[in-house]
């Protein structure tokens, strides 16, 4: 493992559920709006957070959605420590194949992996196709924390990058006798809702 | 008002071996993509494990003992020289074509002697409903059925809506059991029945024992590319050739088994021969249209050969030093840096060398690639020439902030991206520092040189391919070549002069053409290939003249205009 507090991430989900435009919220705070561009393999960025004042070196790789590319993406699975797993809220079919994922992520990542599943495109209100309910109850059967996010919007996008941050660091730091860091009950905690959805 | 001279050279012919951009040390295999045309024209069955020349092979790479023994596989297609291939490849081509009885000028080229009926049946006028009870008629219901008539009639009306039917150039992508793929106009999956029937049609003739190459109808052609599990049909109304077709075809299969690998294909339709490939492919449509796109305006393309970024040798010298010296890792197959759809520089593993149609294909991957720009890139990508088995991992990043220069490092290794990534960094720290990013965006934004610095008042523009490189090179396009049409103009003048050169029922050494617009004057010999344009006053043996100026003066500059050593690793 690298050196230091430095992070794998990995970013997985459908094709066009928002994976590259979440990362460059994340990253750059910009919403890469316009035409489509699909991710071909893998791409990579860097960022350094900094979590209660020291840094968090976070090696994101964000991933092409496409089937054809899931054979080359398994092999990345076991050096990840979280998973973000997206689905697209104005998408079924992207929300019906997490499931799928999650067996992946089993079959092929590593047992103590974090993962947190994200529901993004939230602020496309009139097209919404999947509650936040459904998402919250699929998160809860998994134990897995969950948030609607938007790129767009930037909304929960830093803070979903955030907890894994923090998550991460506690779980190296944390002394036997302290208690656990828990992602999904520190997102419920400080996530925002959409104002405006139902 | 064509005046050809076969067998008659200009005074003093050019040696080989002292050509402009002669390389005895090629880092690309200088064999002409019409190898590929060959074995297919040549091969009537369609096994996949055709003797394929390959530049190399990943287990090879990878299990570097169990090699020895095959390994002459890349030195063979070293060797072979370009003359050789080029021989046999004609003399594949006019038997393939004696066979077909067919010359490929002629209307009706059907490889078949049901040809008559079924040329008048697939006539463009047709209407398709006719056309898909010829399909039904030969028992191939599995591409026809699940279509109502509603959704039929709603087909047929899509197939004959004038907007559908006034592209110049269709080119289709279908399973061996007519599942649609691809087609480069209009949906797929409105297409269902008009790929029915091109099914139909290579399955009827291919009971026969007979393949299915080509259909003429009116100005129409309509070219077929069968291969074990895909069939590609282009439906053109231009001045390309069949073979011109029939390569561009080639380059779009190899363009599917790039992304796919010809073993997964193969394992793919093995376990289901109805298997819709489209699940595999999403996404990978912008590479089919960006090459199909790019095939009608680069003549790399017909050529079979690369083009170069023009620098100075010493400049190009310290680029792949920087290169070499900064990325001995092992298991790093190519080091290839690239601008603009040209050449930088190349670094190989001693004993691989890449063959143009897999750089093509790396450009294509390259140039239709918007993601690329944002952020390192670690992608698969299989070389089908090099190795159409596996795949390599190539490690993709631009060097600068504007992404003029780009650089792909590919290994067989899929593990090493973070080691990759640091050889990049080094290498972009050296490129700044010795200036060559610098030089490279001088010579991207001057777009190249001029026809005017030539020289030769009467030259308007040319291609020159040094067959032993692989390489060619061409001045900018200036007026009258400046707009797309002229310049689309131009480029069917270009492939009509290659055409009737390389014209297999009468192959050419020297062609004179005046036309109504311009005079062209196309020389080929063993070393090199000349398409020159002129105005349209020029006589014959001025034209002849200006030429052996031009390669004087190409020689001259050839250090600026080819890569003639070959680095390694």
């Amino acid at each position: 493992m690298r050196s230091g507090d430095s992070y794998q991430v990995m970013l997985i989900g459908d094709s066009a559920v928002g994976k590259t435009c979440l990362l460059v919220r994340f990253k750059d705070n910009t919403f890469l709006s316009g035409s489509f561009i699909s991710t071909v393999g893998i791409d990579f960025r860097n960022k350094v957070v900094n979590v209660d004042g020291t840094k968090v070196k976070l090696q994101i790789w964000d991933t092409a959605g496409q089937e054809r590319f899931r054979s080359v993406t398994h092999a990345y699975y076991r050096d990840a420590n979280a998973l973000l797993l997206l689905y697209d809220v104005t998408n079924k079919a992207s929300f019906d194949n997490i499931r799928a994922w999650l067996a992946e992520i089993n079959e092929y990542a590593q047992d103590d992996v974090v993962i947190m599943l994200l529901g993004n495109k939230s602020d496309m209100t009139s097209e919404r196709l999947v509650r936040r309910e459904d998402g919250e109850r699929l998160a809860k059967e998994y134990g897995t924390a969950f948030m609607e996010t938007s790129a767009k919007t930037g909304l929960n996008v830093e803070l979903a990058f955030m907890a894994i941050a923090r998550d991460l660091k506690s779980r190296k730091s944390r002394r036997p006798n302290e208690p656990k860091f828990n992602v999904a009950e520190y997102v419920d905690q400080e996530k925002q809702k959409p104002s405006c959805c139902s | 008002m064509a005046a050809e001279i076969s067998n008659d050279s200009p005074s003093d012919e050019i040696l080989q071996g002292s050509e402009p951009g002669a390389s005895r040390n090629s880092m690309l295999l200088a064999t002409d993509s019409y190898d590929d045309l060959a074995s297919y024209l040549s091969d009537t069955n369609l096994s996949s494990d055709r003797d394929r020349l390959s530049s190399g092979s990943i287990s090879e790479i990878t299990h570097p003992t169990e090699t020895e023994s095959f390994d002459p596989k890349s030195v063979i297609s070293e060797e072979v020289g370009p003359e050789v291939v080029e021989n046999e490849i004609n003399e594949q081509l006019e038997n393939s074509l004696d066979v077909s009885a067919s010359p490929v000028d002629e209307p009706a080229a059907l490889a078949t002697s049901d040809s008559d009926t079924v040329t008048e049946r697939i006539g463009l006028d047709t209407p398709t409903s006719q056309l898909s009870e010829l399909s039904t008629d030969h028992s191939q219901p599995e591409a026809c059925t699940g279509n109502n008539s509603d959704e039929q009639e709603e087909e047929v009306e899509y197939v004959h809506s004038q907007e559908w039917r006034q592209h110049r150039k269709h080119v289709f992508i279908l399973s061996q059991s007519g599942k649609p793929i691809y087609s480069r106009h209009g949906d797929e999956d409105r297409l269902v029945t008009l790929m029915g029937v091109m099914q139909a049609l290579v399955s009827v003739i291919g009971d026969g024992q007979d393949l299915l190459r080509c259909i003429t109808a009116g100005s129409h052609k309509m070219v077929f590319l069968i291969r074990e599990n895909l069939v590609l049909v282009a439906a053109a109304r231009s001045i390309e050739s069949m073979p011109q077709l029939l390569l561009q075809l080639t380059y779009v299969y190899n363009q599917v088994l790039s992304v796919l690998t010809l073993s997964q294909l193969s394992r793919i339709f093995k376990q289901r021969r109805n298997y819709d490939l489209r699940r595999l492919l999403t996404g990978a449509e912008k590479f089919f249209d960006n090459l199909l796109n790019t095939m009608d305006r680069d003549p790399c393309f017909f050529l079979g050969a690369v083009r170069c970024l023009p620098l100075e040798s010493s400049m190009r010298d310290t680029i792949a030093q920087s290169i070499a010296q900064n990325a001995k890792v092992k298991d790093l197959v190519f080091a290839i840096l690239i601008a603009d759809n040209q050449l930088i520089t190349l670094v190989r593993m001693k004993k691989y060398f890449l063959h143009p149609l897999d750089l093509h294909l790396i450009f294509n991957l390259v140039s239709a690639s918007e993601s690329f720009k944002a952020a390192e890139s670690w992608t698969p990508i299989c070389l089908p020439k090099f190795d159409s088995g596996g795949y390599l991992h190539a490690h993709i990043s631009y060097m600068d902030e504007e992404c003029r220069s780009c650089l792909l490092l590919l290994t067989v290794d899929r593990d090493v991206f973070f080691t990759l990534s640091e050889c990049k960094e080094k290498i972009r720290e050296r490129l700044v520092k010795y200036k060559c990013l610098a030089a490279i965006a001088e010579s991207v934004d001057q777009n190249g040189y001029k026809t005017s610095q030539v020289g030769i008042p009467e030259l308007r523009h040319f291609l020159y391919k040094s067959r032993s490189a692989a390489q060619f090179s061409c001045p900018e396009y200036e007026a009258p070549y400046h707009t797309a049409d002229q310049r689309d103009r131009l480029f069917g003048l270009y492939q009509f002069l290659h055409h009737r050169i390389h014209s297999s029922s009468r192959p050419l050494k020297i062609l004179f053409h005046v036309g109504s617009h311009e005079t062209l004057l196309g020389w080929v010999t063993s070393g090199f290939e000349l398409y020159a344009v002129f105005g349209p006053l020029v006589t014959k043996s001025a034209a002849i003249n200006s030429v052996n100026k031009l390669l004087k003066w190409i020689k001259k500059e050839e250090d600026r205009f080819f890569i003639l050593n070959s680095p390694t690793f």
